[in-house]
């Protein structure tokens, strides 16, 4: 487990010419649960993005099992925050968990039975086949967030980004989704999540990145997940605007 | 006036405004679905002081050149707006609302001074391109039509799973590879394409409509996309169809009037019939299956 999959190094990026991480150096080990912890307005998402390739650095570099991230996009499957999608576009779940095809497909082909079959089986994962031709506005917070993780799972990529994947759901799918990462874990498969809960931090990831502005610590539970180092990016003083 | 029909003349501008009509059904759905139809609407009217000066520069009422014109301005316009929305705190409604009137006064003292100025010549022409007269429609016109539909329809089929994905889920669609930025350039270029070709048929005021009721009827009877731009496509067919049978046979009817009416009343028979209509989820609701 030395392989990185993810390597950082010197990462700044800003927004209109505020800067909002800089100097980033990280490493996510294969095979890792990695989460990414940081207040509010730290950084994640902004960092998740660099390394999706959907915004533009200041400066530095993020390559992704040594190519640049263009390039190995069709490895990563991503779950987005909440409220980043359309919900009044019309398309029924199994439509949604059938997007994760595209990569392999290519983009002119006809889905088939067997991309179906994928689709399905990611759904039944995600224990939500029952509501398959349901249309996606009319599900609620936690099922929409079990959807996006079923088309993460067709996406079959070897390396899953997930920001926030269990805000605003309930203990039982948060087991669910928990259960299924530790599960395609085992298969081999590696996570990058964006995680808001401390308490929860050591049973649900081997591996952390507390993150606020800069990096603060990272490494297994055991070097990175310290006290002091929960403290220093949760202290109040140390965060500017 | 069943012989209108097999007339020649109607037929070749009838197939126009129907196949305009199937192509901004589809386009526009786009828009409705990104919630965005005002661009449309203010876009299409920012095209007439475009037509008039294009008229003004050459002095005939020449098709491409007309059309050319339309769409210089539909561009201007729609930029006008970003920078207005972007530089200020003008919010994205007012600065269409107020391109959208700005332009359209600006064409209207055009024409009044056009019309009234004696080195120009066939100057009322230009009062087609505000409520549409398919019946003045030149060959030169439809075939323009019939190519800028065509054309669109192809590349909306060519790149349907990129637009589905990415008016779905923009943030997605561009890490599995999508250019957003080409597929928001491509749906407004078509957007102001397809309205710059309709004008004569359906005039700057009403062409919106085309592009913003057969979605507005496609989501009222499906919540898939691919049916969804179906019957958006065919509502405006049939509308088109109509409308311009209606405006040939009975003298006086401009065409674009025609053809909103056949639209507004598809509009509101699905807005009660359609399985997300009223009646339907009324009947939903006293079952209490709303979900
Ligand atoms: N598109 C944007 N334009 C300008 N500023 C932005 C933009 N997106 C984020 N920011 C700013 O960048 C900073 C970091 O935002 P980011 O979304 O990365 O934080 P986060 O750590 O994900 O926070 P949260 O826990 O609330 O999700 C914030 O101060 C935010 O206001
Ligand atoms: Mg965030």
């Amino acid at each position: 487990m030395t392989r990185n999959i993810i390597e950082v190094s010197d990462l700044s990026v800003a927004y209109a010419h505020n800067p909002v991480i800089w100097h980033i150096n990280l490493a996510v080990k294969a095979n890792s649960r990695t989460a990414v912890v940081g207040p509010n307005g730290a950084g994640k998402s902004t960092l998740i993005k660099s390394i999706m390739n959907l915004n533009k650095p200041l400066s530095g570099k993020v390559e992704i099992n040594g190519k640049k991230p263009k390039h190995a996009l069709k490895n990563i499957a991503y779950v987005p925050q909440k409220g980043e999608v359309n919900w009044d576009f019309p398309t029924t779940v199994l439509d949604v968990v059938l997007m994760g095809r595209y990569v392999h497909k290519g983009w002119f082909k006809r889905m088939n039975k067997a991309d179906v079959a994928a689709a399905m089986d990611a759904l039944s994962t995600m224990k939500m086949e029952a509501f398959k031709d349901r249309q996606i506005s009319e599900l609620s917070g936690g099922q929409r967030q079990r959807v996006f993780l079923a088309r993460a799972i067709c996406h079959d990529a070897d390396f899953y980004i997930m920001d926030e994947p269990l805000q605003g759901i309930d203990i039982t799918t948060e087991k669910l989704i928990i259960d299924t990462i530790k599960a395609l874990q085992a298969k081999g498969k590696s996570f990058l999540v964006v995680h808001h809960n401390l308490d929860t931090v050591e049973e649900y990831f081997d591996h952390v990145i507390i993150l606020n502005k800069s990096v603060i610590a990272q490494g297994t539970i055991e070097e990175a997940w310290k006290k002091e180092n929960i403290d220093k990016a949760y202290d109040d003083r140390s965060v500017t605007t | 006036m069943i012989d209108v029909l097999t007339s020649y003349t109607f037929l070749i501008v009838a197939i126009g405004t129907v196949i305009l009509a199937f192509a901004c059904g589809i386009v526009g759905t786009v828009s409705v679905i990104k919630g965005q139809s005002l661009i449309g609407d203010a876009i299409g009217h920012a095209t007439f002081p475009g037509i008039i000066f294009a008229f003004m520069l050459v002095g005939v009422m020449e098709t491409y050149t007309l059309a050319l014109g339309a769409v210089i301005f539909g561009i201007f316009a729609f930029f006008t707006i970003q920078i207005i929305t972007d530089s200020s705190k003008v919010t994205l409604d007012s600065a269409l609302a107020l391109i959208l009137s700005s332009f359209f006064g600006l064409g209207m003292a055009l024409k009044s001074y056009v019309q009234g100025h004696p080195g120009f010549s066939g100057t009322q022409g230009i009062d087609d391109y505000i409520f549409g007269q398919a019946a003045y429609m030149l060959r030169t016109d439809v075939y323009l039509i019939i190519i800028a539909s065509v054309i669109s329809l192809l590349l909306f089929m060519l790149f349907y799973s990129h637009i589905k994905i990415y008016v779905f889920d923009p943030i997605f669609s561009k890490s599995v590879g999508v250019n957003t930025g080409l597929m928001n350039f491509m749906i407004l270029s078509m957007t102001i394409v397809l309205i710059a070709v309709g004008l004569k048929a359906v005039g700057a005021i009403l062409i919106v409509n085309l592009l913003i009721a057969p979605g507005v009827i496609g989501l009222l009877w499906s919540n898939r996309f691919p049916m969804v731009l179906i019957i958006a496509g065919f509502s405006g067919a049939v509308s088109a169809f109509t409308g311009t049978y209606v405006s040939t046979v009975y003298a006086g009817f401009a065409t674009g009037p025609s053809i909103i009416l056949a639209m507004s009343i598809l509009v509101l028979l699905s807005m009660v019939f359609g399985s997300k209509g009223l009646l339907h989820t009324h009947r939903k609701r006293n079952q209490g299956v709303v979900s």
